[in-house]
């Protein structure tokens, strides 16, 4: 009870945070990977500067959602100074916080008939 | 090939990256670099330069976007923490935003003062652009002799360098139809005044031309104080009328809150209205002067263009009349910028008083810096296991800098409360010297003012804590860290500081001591009079039901008569004014250029000038001023008999070294009259105990009808008897307006209101810093005892008495005490020569002052050391050396 409401103390989420705990949820991965996830999975919409990329992970790491991970790829097949980051439990959670409260919202909307043309009923 | 990128983007990212806090570029900075090649490698090979371009806009407004909020985070955790340390420190907190907050406090008060007065342009239109113009005559030695209407004219119409030129002149009118007939004091000026000053009227409007012709109705503008005070604000005011010289007067309006200058006027009429001014005589008479001039310089002339303008006109019209204006007299014209005038003199009180805030700031900054130190040799490990724990260098240097900063703000915030509840007190000084004392407030430029002060102390205090931890922030969690090299070092430091705030200390002292010794000397000169339990008022007749000098003469005496038999009262007069009293100050005394029969002037020659008064029999008894040879005036002496005069000493002094001057005749006309010496009485300073009396002539009030003051010595205290006086003299006249009550010694008090301010303000900036400085060596000798236990220890198992132990400290003390001393008298004797023009009869390198101050200092801080050197002496051995 207690870690939820000290993860949903976290929420909403901004859209890069989200985004950024996403693209770690099935894997870990370095930073540059991550941009190229989020890219990939909203088809180029949500393109995230260098900057605003590390803000999000340092705020992210800061509050124990993430951790770098000590993992490494097999020497040769990565840059050494790449770090790896991966997904907390708590993070995770923060995550599937914040996708059910899209949900909900998105169940309320659907509920007000937001999508249906107007005049339709 | 693995590094194809351009260097310069390279370059110029990492640079961007700096906007970063440090830890963040530690943390991040070569991963972001990587991820941006990456980034700009695909940009480029997708989109081309277009693409890259892109990047780079979307990457610098990321990083512009990130970098505030990090910083924000890392100042909230660090406030947070500072907050943490205060309240866990919470003596050395309370000491050091005490500290900080006089320091600031005191700089801010000043410094508000100093905005408001010397700083801030005029509150008028285009303020630079306006002068005062004065005409002189230098070979008599008169600095301003006014100006007659036929004067103003000319150089109106003659000047090609004023936009306008007007006229001013001040008199006391009664003011009738408003409970008691009041005396006002009455601005007499030309229409055009308040447009040329620019000022708009908050309530109605000011003069128009037609006001100022002869025979137009008479109108008033009020003064907003006048006003808020007398009138309670009336916004009705506008319409009601008032007698004043036995004419209907319609108000028409009320000025804003302005300085007023040269003086402070309750109401303005136009030049018309004033019955004086309006008479043919002023109107035709070139030598019959008493205006001001004020002006305004047409754009982009300069004041010295004005002035050789202003001369041009000065030797037509001398060579035109040349009668009005003998060369020996020494006539000329010369302009100054009314910023100025309003505040000279103000500006070297001013400036001493915000270079001794200054100093305090100083004094507070290095014993704040000398706490942080001690508290700095206590944190080392905190720092030391923070570091071990992974914080970074800067990191902690940035925490420490917040905590000063935050220490700073804090000791700022309370410093801005003590100023502004100084400021009354401080403005109600200020008043005193300038006219703009009532612009003084906190605004925005003070607050800067204070917020800069904040953030320079925190930044000199900060920086060396912060360079203190440095050093032991590498050795801190090794074993005795405290007593190795950095506490050393630190002691040092901390001795330079202590030596800085006694120098400081000395020159406020110094400052301080100076200003007292001279407000000693002021107390101790003998004015020449006895002015305890005399009572004053000012008497202003209805000018227009006492047209004759006899009749004058004769209401002056029933006023006399009724007064002498009130009981408590031992002796009364009426006279033109009386010694030091505050409007006598503020205008100057009246003068008159004399002959001595039988003492033809020498061509070139200017004529001799004498301060005029006039004086009932009573007077000299009344102030208990002695009569040196001859007689006084009696009863007998009126419009009838011989003329007579009494002289002062100083003129006896001058004109008859050696010859007894009663019987010798003076002409204040050119030989149509000839007055008779009658007597000789002692001088008195009239001006100010400061002042050296100057050549006096006295007159009586039955020949020269000039009653304007009722003076009256009593057995009580003479504050008792103004109400009965004040009736009686309403039964003699209740058409007389009285005004200004207060006893002759209140007067003398407020003479010398302006140099026990500064005084005391110094005095008061002195005793902080000789408090904070003898502290702050008490301290640093403390710690040397405690830094010092072990070789205390071995010392006293080697024998030393605890008698040497003692005499050890107490000599440590002394050197710094020496030094700092040593420093500040150097200082001193380079900086008192700012005090020069406050000081009276005591040089700005007084001796006694000099030595007793270092005196004062020594055995304070003596005192200070003694309490931790006796500490040391009773340090048991056996128990120091097992501690250690």
């Amino acid at each position: 009870m207690t870690k939820k409401r000290e993860s949903e103390s976290y929420l909403p989420l901004t859209p890069a945070m989200f985004h950024v705990l996403l693209a770690l949820a099935d894997g870990e991965k370095h930073g540059y990977a991550i941009l190229k996830e989020v890219a990939h999975r909203t088809e180029g919409k949500v393109q995230l500067s260098a900057g605003t990329l590390y803000g999000n992970l340092a705020r992210l790491e800061g509050s124990g959602m993430i951790l770098e991970s000590d993992r490494r790829p097999e020497f040769g097949l990565d840059d050494e100074r790449r770090r790896y980051y991966r997904l907390t439990d708590f993070g995770r959670e923060v995550a599937i916080a914040e996708a059910r409260r899209m949900e909900e919202t998105l169940a309320q909307a659907h509920a007000k008939r937001l999508f249906r043309k107007p005049g339709l009923v | 090939m693995p590094n194809s990128k351009p260097p310069f983007s390279e370059r110029f990212f990492k640079m961007l990256v700096r906007v970063f806090p440090f830890d963040f570029q530690t943390n991040y900075g070569g991963e972001m670099a990587g991820v941006f090649r990456e980034q700009e490698r695909e940009a480029e090979a997708r989109g081309g330069v277009g693409g890259v371009l892109r990047l780079w806009t979307e990457t610098i407004a990321g990083v512009f976007r990130t970098a505030p909020r990090e910083h924000w985070e890392i100042l909230k955790q660090d406030c947070a923490y500072a907050f943490r340390m205060m309240r866990q420190n919470r003596g050395f907190t309370l000491i050091a935003v005490l500290t900080l907050a006089l320091g600031i406090g005191a700089n801010t008060a000043i410094f508000s003062v100093v905005h408001a007065v010397l700083l801030s342009p005029l509150p008028y239109r285009q303020g630079q652009q306006l002068v005062f113009v004065r005409q002189q005559a230098q070979k008599m030695g008169v600095n301003d002799i006014g100006f007659s209407v036929p004067e103003i004219l000319d150089y109106r119409d003659q000047n090609r360098t004023f936009s306008s030129l007007v006229e001013y002149h001040t008199m006391s009118f009664t003011l009738f139809g408003h409970g008691d007939p009041a005396r006002v004091r009455t601005g007499v000026v030309s229409w055009n005044y308040f447009e040329m000053f620019g000022i708009k009227p908050i309530l109605g409007r000011t003069f128009l031309p037609p006001d100022d012709q002869i025979g137009a109705p008479p109108v008033l503008l009020l003064s907003y104080e006048y006003w808020k005070g007398d009138f309670h604000g009336d916004p009705g005011i506008v319409g009601k009328t008032f007698e004043m010289n036995d004419k209907v007067h319609t108000v028409i309006g009320v000025l804003p809150p302005v300085p007023q200058y040269p003086n402070e006027n309750d109401v303005y009429m136009p030049t018309s209205a004033c019955p004086f001014r309006s008479s043919q005589r002023m109107i035709e008479g070139r030598d019959h002067r008493m205006m001001e001039v004020f002006g305004r310089l047409k754009p982009g002339v300069s004041l010295a263009q004005a002035d050789a303008d202003l001369a041009t006109i000065a030797s037509r019209l001398e060579s035109s009349y040349s009668k009005t204006y003998p060369p020996e007299a020494g006539y000329g014209v010369a302009a100054s910028s009314l910023r100025d005038e309003l505040t000279q003199g103000a500006r070297p009180t001013l400036i001493v008083l915000l270079a001794a805030a200054g100093f305090v700031l100083l004094i507070a900054c290095a014993n704040v810096a000398n706490l942080t130190l001690s508290r700095m040799a206590r944190r080392e490990r905190e720092l030391a296991v923070r570091t071990a724990l992974g914080a970074g260098r800067s990191r902690l240097l940035r925490q420490l800098l917040t905590e000063s900063f935050v220490l700073a703000f804090i000791g700022g915030a309370a410093g801005l409360l003590l100023a502004y509840d100084s400021l009354g007190l401080l403005a109600d000084f200020a008043a005193r010297l300038t006219p703009r004392a009532r612009e003084i407030h906190v605004d925005t430029g003070v607050l800067l003012f204070t917020l800069a002060a904040a953030v320079g102390v925190s930044v000199i205090f900060g920086t060396l804590s912060a360079v203190s931890a440095r050093g032991s922030l590498a050795s801190g969690l090794k074993e005795g860290s405290a007593g190795a090299g950095a506490g050393r070092q630190r002691t040092l430091v901390r001795s330079v500081l202590i030596v800085a705030q006694i120098a400081f200390s000395f020159i406020l002292l110094i400052g301080a001591g100076l200003m007292l010794r001279s407000l000693y000397q002021m107390l101790q000169v003998n004015p020449g009079f006895v002015p305890q339990r005399v009572l004053a008022m000012r008497l202003t007749f209805n000018w227009s039901k006492n047209k004759t000098g006899e009749e004058i003469a004769l209401e002056a005496k029933q006023l006399l008569d009724r007064a002498k038999g009130e009981p408590d009262v031992l002796s009364a007069a009426v006279s033109s004014t009386y010694p030091l009293e505050p409007e006598l100050l503020t205008f100057g005394q009246s003068t008159t250029n004399f002959q001595i029969e039988g003492h033809p002037l020498a061509s070139g020659d200017a004529p001799p000038l004498a301060n005029v008064a006039s004086a009932s029999p009573d007077y000299f008894k009344t102030l208990g001023i002695p009569l040196l040879r001859g007689r006084l005036f009696a009863d007998t002496d009126d419009q009838k008999s011989l003329q007579v005069v009494v002289i002062n000493d100083a003129m006896r002094r001058r004109y008859w070294p050696n010859e007894d001057p009663i019987g010798k005749r003076l002409s204040p006309n050119d030989g149509k009259d000839w007055l008779t010496i009658v007597g000789v009485v002692g001088d008195v300073r009239e001006l100010g105990v400061d002042q050296t009396p100057g050549v006096e002539v006295y007159s009586p009030v039955a020949q020269s009808a000039d009653a304007r003051t009722l003076l009256v010595r009593t057995m009580v205290d003479p504050w008792i008897l103004a109400n009965r006086l004040s009736r009686a003299v309403h039964e003699v006249d209740p058409q007389i307006a009285i005004s200004h009550v207060m006893s002759v010694e209140d007067a003398r008090h407020e003479s010398l209101a302006a140099p026990r301010l500064t005084a005391s303000l110094l005095g008061l900036f002195a005793g902080l810093a000789l408090l904070i400085a003898v502290a702050g060596i008490g301290g640093v000798m403390a710690l040397s005892v405690s830094q010092r236990v072990r070789e205390i220890g071995i010392r006293m198992a080697l024998g030393a008495q605890p008698s040497g132990i003692v005499r050890m400290f107490l000599g440590q003390g002394l050197g710094l005490a020496l030094l700092g001393v040593g420093i500040g008298f150097a200082g001193a004797l380079a900086l008192t020569r700012l005090l020069k023009s406050l000081l009276f009869e005591v040089t700005p390198t007084d001796p006694a002052t000099f030595i007793g101050v270092a005196l004062v200092l020594i055995i304070a801080a003596l005192v200070a050391c003694f309490v931790p050197a006796r500490r040391a002496a009773s340090i048991d051995p056996n128990v120091a050396l097992r501690c250690e």
